[in-house]
């Protein structure tokens, strides 16, 4: 690789946008060249600056609540356009933004405790367990021909390991958990620095949720028989994309 | 609710304030914001027949950008025209910065207060897209399809409005450290 070829690439290299093999050559490279490694220090600097001082603006709350009510009432949308063809549980997730949106958060908590949310209270509790004890592996492999027999050897059922690196997640390992008193599937994936636990057991007719605590996210839903809880503190739309990556890879 | 209600509170509201905060750096005002984002979430609502099981948040915020665009045109022409150079490419970031130098530690000092205004004082297609890569980590591709420019373009505004920001912190550094006042 020539210079002039390796600095024009040191922007989609930061970008993560060079595929595995210009990747890997990329890293050579730059092992050889000092001043291509500064320029890359450079760049990564500004890129960290950015995330970490730019401002982020969120919506304010009246502009959301107007935009709650405001559309309805609104021109309908014209004759004849196709159904969005989007899971079940997408929709679930949506009503439940838009019920937090409008402060309606302290009916469900007056509501009192349902036996899905017992659950829950099990999952994060797991979660907090297995974060303090640092024993987040039983089985540390990248490879799900590794992490799926091993799983399913222990546990009553067969847990879909889907390999999704060429989506950005990472698979990590994974470990058995107890829930609720009984053992449970936990596929670890990456993304950046965040780690992703996928509680899987065989489902029992749970209503999808999306739920936020203490900086946690918890995203639950169904499919094929399955029932999966990812936790992690990536943010909640990335989380989605994995739930939608793992919904796709069960199948129907 | 109507079925329509339901979709596009599902494409919607979880991606407002991504929305808002493209419109926020867009237009550099809150009120504006406020009404540009409105006027988007109209269209949003119009066409939500065309989002089919596609990722919502590219395709609202395409909708952002354009009424942030339509927005400037009419307010800050001077915003949007001029100032744009994408022939110079991705390439002559090569030929410059090809001294190791100080910046990369100094950047870790950088008021917070310097660094948001120079990202205010960059041409609104450079800040763009740099709001689109840094704050919203989309793909080339995807900020590709939400400024409706090719990726090639895409990159070489990002390259261009990087060595920007980085020339405009040099300037503050350089002033502070001849002890001139921040």
């Amino acid at each position: 690789m020539k210079q002039e070829d390796a600095l024009n690439l040191l922007q989609p290299y930061v970008d993560g946008e060079l595929d595995a093999a210009t990747s890997l050559e990329m890293e050579r490279y730059l092992a050889g060249d000092a001043i291509a490694r500064a320029q890359l220090a450079r760049l990564r600097a500004l890129s960290s600056a950015l995330r970490a001082e730019a401002d982020y603006y969120v919506a304010p709350g009246s502009l959301r609540a107007g935009i709650l009510s405001g559309t309805r009432g609104a021109a309908a949308p014209p004759q004849g356009s196709t159904r969005v063809r989007s899971p079940h549980w997408l929709r679930s997730i949506g009503i439940g933004v838009a019920a937090a949106a409008v402060g309606s958060i302290a009916t469900m908590t007056l509501l009192g405790p349902t036996q899905q949310d017992l659950t829950e209270h099990d999952i994060f509790a797991a979660h907090a367990r297995a974060t303090v004890s640092d024993r987040l592996l039983d089985v540390a492999s990248s490879d799900q021909h590794t992490v799926k027999p091993w799983l399913s050897a222990r546990l009553g059922f067969s847990p879909p390991v889907p390999d999704l690196s060429g989506s950005g997640f990472e698979l990590v390992g994974g470990r058995i958990d107890v829930v609720g008193g009984q053992r449970v599937a936990v596929i670890v994936y990456r993304r950046r620095q965040h780690m992703i636990d996928v509680l899987v057991r065989p489902a029992r007719g749970e209503t999808p949720s999306v739920r936020s605590r203490d900086g946690l996210n918890l995203n639950h839903f169904t499919q094929s028989g399955m029932s999966f809880w990812l936790i992690s503190d990536l943010n909640s739309n990335e989380l989605g994309d994995l739930a939608r990556l793992l919904v796709a890879s069960a199948g129907p | 609710m109507s079925e329509n209600d339901r979709r596009f509170q599902d494409a919607v509201l979880p991606h407002l304030d991504a929305a808002y905060n493209l419109a926020r750096w867009l237009t550099g005002n809150d009120h504006d914001a406020r009404d540009v984002v409105q006027d988007a979430c109209l269209r949003a609502y119009r066409s939500i027949g065309q989002l089919r099981g596609a990722s919502a948040r590219p395709w609202l915020l395409a909708i952002v950008r354009n009424a942030c665009f339509s927005w400037l045109r009419a307010n800050r022409p001077t915003e949007v025209v001029g100032s744009l150079d994408d022939t110079e490419g991705a390439g002559s970031t090569a030929r410059e910065d090809t001294s190791p130098g100080p910046e990369t530690l100094a950047l870790e000092n950088l008021d917070r207060k310097v660094l948001n205004d120079a990202i205010a004082a960059l041409p609104a297609p450079y800040r763009e897209v740099l709001i689109l890569r840094e704050l919203e980590e989309l793909s080339y591709n995807d900020i590709a399809n939400v400024t409706g420019a090719p990726i090639g373009t895409v990159m070489s505004r990002l390259s261009r409005g990087r060595r920007l920001l980085a020339q405009s912190f040099q300037v503050v550094l350089a002033h502070v450290e001849s002890g001139g006042r921040r």
